[in-house]
């Protein structure tokens, strides 16, 4: 086989591999401090991506031009993600961990239920197109075909990541999130309000799914079930990775993203879905901490 | 006898009942949702298997239906075999990638668990779609019903075929799950670790029933197929996975009328969303009861505001919607979800749990009467302790990276003493507990129980050697009763095969094992508490219950970490008495402990580490006036004059 289509796949699959590590982020940020993640973090894609799409079209029923509109929209998408995952933490997650359950995946599972049910609802069952100034037109490095959109995508995952990174690293608030990362109880005796780091926690998954969404939706176009096959991939990801290294989802996305280009390439598109989770399964069967996750020490 | 006349009654009126509907109902839909119930229940019995009692969120239950349903189907249409060949092939399909799903999947926890489960449902819908030379792919699989043993199935014959195995299933779930199987599936639940140190197997006890619960996924979904005679993979999807999960927890956990409670909600649930009227007053109902019971919980403050108000602003949601909603089957994942969220919030024991206690009340359902407890000397032969080395320990090390908790222990335990493990913070004494234990693996050196060579890294093995432990930190089964915690580790009263049990003839072993039990909590002074669950317990007791759990594995050699931990005062020194009659009988204990007085009072030998090696061993007294003891645990050497004064006390 063409060693050119291969690279052609396998490159244009793991740039859109980084939108499954940006989800699979947004996961480890919440499980970091609460052990816990949402199991809707696919509704909240979804969501925030029809949401984001009526701030555009809003801004063009004004005559704002497509850059304008753009460029209003994404805070506002980003903010409207935060929200929904402080719901999500109120309504679904609270509770439980204050019970200690794991009541938490079950009622994450139902808000995104419901999540889904009301866009279907308000937006319809139909895909979209969602509107973007970056040009669809690929420009060519090395005899491969790269899209502008792909690389707004891989920018885009890399910024935010790097940016909430450093703000774990420079900011109180980054400490106090760490704190209660390493130890939820030793932090509160500090004076530092684990709840109220889990909700930051929260906010911050929900804006990353949210920008997830609005990366995404130019290439996949906005529909209810855009983001269930994207999903899965995700947790896979963040199975596989480890749920707290952030540099290992980056790079099993991308690896991912590969994979499952190549392999709809030669089983047929819809064995698409497949290579994930047979990776995540062996991964679990192989180091269920993950390849760049810590093993921790069983203690009574 | 009022309460098996009560519960077996009232099974028996609801079969019954069941069995005569098509005697007077000819209307065919009406058989058909009935059939559908019966087809559910089967379903969701299997599910509450993993979700009530292992208690894990499983979402590959909806995979197992399918898969089960194409089998079936397949049998039938490509290999020509009858109905009762295609349904054994459901099962067994059922079981077996059940089985094979769970080798992997049940070594992970909470989350992990829920995405391998959900990762395997959405390979199956794609296996299912793709594999179109085989199953037809998105196109759909069309299947005829055939008789069985000649017989052509009607309807009605359908229906109480459908039935017919609900009941056996019913019966053989209910055996199962009220033995010592379903006990250690509960067990397992609370507390894993401690299931492995009573030698149950957590592993292959998690593996057998998750297979268990797939294969009665299999066999419904068998009856699924010859039921709709029409089969496609998108009838398998996730949503139909949250509908199984709101039938399993709306009816309520770890119960078999829960199970059939849910599987009516569900069958019943896309009428109710077809009639307007149906659903208001339905909704109506509901808001009405959170409202009720949320008041009542914050009125008695019972329930945190959050699980009081947050079914009533749902319920609430619903009540409104339902009024200005064009179309609720647009809605009806929003109705769903809106119902669940209700239920997992206000209502965790489900419908049937909170019947339950409420019937129970209604009609006096007394507990069935415990037998008489055995004789102690049976339960626990009294032993020679004749002081030969039972347990030899030979320069056993333990290293975490480059820390050295354990560095090059030797030690012996005689049989029939109580040996000391003391020594400061830090100093390797739990770390060589759980070596022993089989918790941890040794970096290096060997233990030897009798001269045979103990397994290493396996709680479970070593367990099965007869070695027992308790923990410092209580691990005890807390939804389990104080005597149900010591039938789950009880040895050598079970034998009976699995078969047996499932038919219900192991009754006779079953009072043999409470007699044994609460010999043994007599022996602790909890036989009045034997039907208290343990984390209704006080602590004292809790602690005491630990060593009676772990006297029920009949050890060779005991291990109590830390027995006396956070104990006040009198209970203090009951837990000594308690290890002294225990001693009495001749069982070896390795005592793990801080307090001085207890280990002064009790100890036969004491070994005291510091840094993970020995500084001193000998008998209390000898070993409380060793020099580097009294520096170990002041952090300076002693005066000379002190020598030979009165004990230094650890702090």
């Amino acid at each position: 086989m063409n060693a050119a289509i291969i690279g052609q796949m396998a490159i244009s699959g793991a740039l859109m591999g980084l939108v499954y590590a940006l989800i699979a982020y947004g996961f480890q940020l919440t499980y970091a401090t609460s052990k816990s993640i949402n199991f809707g973090q696919g509704e909240l894609v979804m969501v925030s991506a029809f949401f984001s799409l009526t701030l555009t079209n809003l801004g063009l029923s004004q005559h704002w031009g497509l850059g304008l509109s753009y460029g209003l929209m994404v805070p506002g998408g980003l903010i409207f993600g935060a929200i929904m995952g402080l719901v999500v933490e109120r309504a679904g997650v609270r509770l439980a961990l204050e019970q200690k359950s794991e009541g938490w995946i079950l009622l994450s599972i139902i808000l995104g239920l419901f999540f889904f049910s009301a866009a279907e609802n308000i937006w319809g069952r139909d895909d979209r197109p969602f509107p973007t100034p970056i040009p669809e037109e690929p420009f060519h490095v090395l005899g491969l075909a790269i899209g502008p959109r792909e690389v707004a995508v891989a920018v885009g995952v890399l910024g935010i990541m790097g940016l909430i990174e450093l703000l774990k690293r420079k900011t109180l608030l980054g400490k106090a999130f760490e704190a209660v990362s390493a130890d939820r109880d030793a932090a509160e005796l500090m004076g530092i309000s684990a709840t109220r780091t889990v909700m930051l926690s929260y906010g911050l998954s929900g804006s990353v799914a949210a920008l997830a969404g609005i990366l995404v939706s130019p290439i996949t176009t906005v529909g209810p079930t855009m983001a269930s096959a994207i999903i899965l991939k995700a947790f896979s990801v963040a199975v596989v990775a480890g749920l707290d290294s952030g540099f290992g989802v980056v790079l099993v996305g991308m690896f991912l993203g590969a994979l499952e280009s190549l392999a709809s390439f030669y089983l047929g598109s819809g064995w698409r879905e497949a290579p994930g989770l047979v990776l995540l399964i062996l991964a679990l069967a192989l180091r269920p901490t993950g390849v760049f996750g810590k093993a921790t020490i069983r203690k009574v | 006898m009022k309460r098996i006349l009560l519960l077996r009654g009232a099974e028996l009126v609801v079969f019954g009942l069941l069995a005569m509907i098509p005697l007077w109902v000819v209307n065919p839909y009406a058989l058909g949702l009935l059939t559908l119930l019966a087809i559910y229940g089967i379903l969701l019995i299997g599910l509450d298997v993993t979700v009530g009692y292992l208690g894990q969120v499983n979402l590959a239950h909806v995979a197992f239906l399918g898969l089960g349903a194409y089998t079936a189907g397949l049998v039938v249409t490509k290999l020509g075999l009858g109905m009762a060949p295609a349904l054994l092939a459901a099962l067994a399909v059922g079981l077996l990638l059940g089985g094979l799903l769970a080798l992997p999947a049940l070594r992970l926890e909470g989350p992990q668990f829920a995405l391998a489960t959900l990762s395997f449902s959405a390979l199956s819908t794609t296996a299912l779609n793709e594999l179109e030379g085989l199953t037809g792919g998105a196109q759909g699989l069309s299947l005829n019903r055939p008789p069985i043993f000649g017989q052509v199935l009607t309807p009605p014959l359908f229906y109480w075929l459908c039935m017919a195995l609900l009941a056996v299933v019913w019966m053989l779930m209910r055996n199962l799950l009220a033995s010592q199987w379903g006990r250690a599936f509960e067990a397992l639940r609370d507390s894993p670790i401690a299931t492995d140190a009573m030698g149950v197997g957590t592993y292959r006890h998690k593996v057998a029933a998750f297979a268990l619960g797939s294969g009665l996924g299999g066999l419904a979904g068998g009856l699924y197929a010859f039921n709709f005679q029409y089969l496609q993979p998108q009838s398998f999807t996730y949503d139909l996975m949250i509908i199984l999960l709101l039938g399993v927890v709306l009816g309520g956990r770890k119960s078999l009328w829960g199970a059939f409670v849910g599987a009516s909600v569900i069958v019943l649930l896309p009428n109710l969303l077809s009639n307007r009227l149906l659903f208001q007053v339905f909704s109506g109902l509901g808001f009405a009861a959170a409202l009720a019971a949320g008041l009542q919980g914050l009125y008695k403050k019972t329930t945190r505001p959050f699980q009081a108000l947050a079914p009533v602003v749902a319920m609430g949601i619903l009540v409104v919607g339902g009024l200005f909603v064009p179309n609720t089957e647009d809605w009806r994942k929003a109705i769903f979800s809106l119902m669940l969220f209700s239920v997992v919030v206000g209502l965790p024991e489900g419908l049937m749990g909170f019947l339950a206690i409420f019937l129970a009340k209604l009609f006096r359902v007394p507990h069935a009467p415990l037998p008489e407890p055995a004789d102690i000397d049976a339960v626990l032969p009294l032993r020679p302790s004749d002081g030969t080395p039972l347990l030899v320990i030979d320069d056993l090390k333990r290293y975490f990276g480059g820390v050295k908790a354990v560095d090059g222990l030797t030690m012996t335990v005689r049989s029939g003493s109580i040996h000391g493990l003391i020594g400061p913070n830090g100093s390797g004494k739990s770390t060589v507990v759980n070596v022993i234990s089989g918790l941890y693996t040794p970096t290096d050196g060997t233990i030897a129980l009798r001269g045979v060579v103990l397994p290493s890294g396996s709680l479970f093995r070593v367990a099965q050697a007869g070695v027992a432990r308790t923990f410092q930190n209580l691990q005890l089964f807390g939804e389990l009763t104080a005597m149900e915690n010591i039938l789950v580790a009880l040895k050598g009263v079970y034998q009976s095969s699995l078969p047996m049990v499932l038919f219900g003839l192991a009754r006779g072993e079953e009072r043999r094992a409470q007699a044994e039990a609460l010999a043994l909590l007599e022996l602790i002074g909890l036989r009045d508490q034997a039907l208290t669950k343990a984390k209704d317990l006080t602590y004292g007791a809790q602690r005491f219950l630990e060593i009676a759990r772990a006297l029920a594995r009949k050890p060779d050699l005991l291990i109590l970490d830390e027995p006396a931990a956070g104990l006040a005062h009198p209970d203090m020194l009951q837990q000594i008495a308690i290890i002294q009659k225990i001693h009495q009988r001749g069982v070896s204990i390795i005592l793990i402990e801080h307090h001085m007085d207890v280990v002064s009072e009790l100890c036969d030998m004491v070994t005291v580490l510091d840094g993970g090696r020995i500084i001193a061993e000998g008998t209390p007294e000898e070993v409380k006036r060793h020099p580097k003891v009294v520096e170990a645990y002041l952090g300076q050497p002693p005066e000379p004059q002190l020598d030979g004064g009165p004990a230094p006390q650890p702090a």
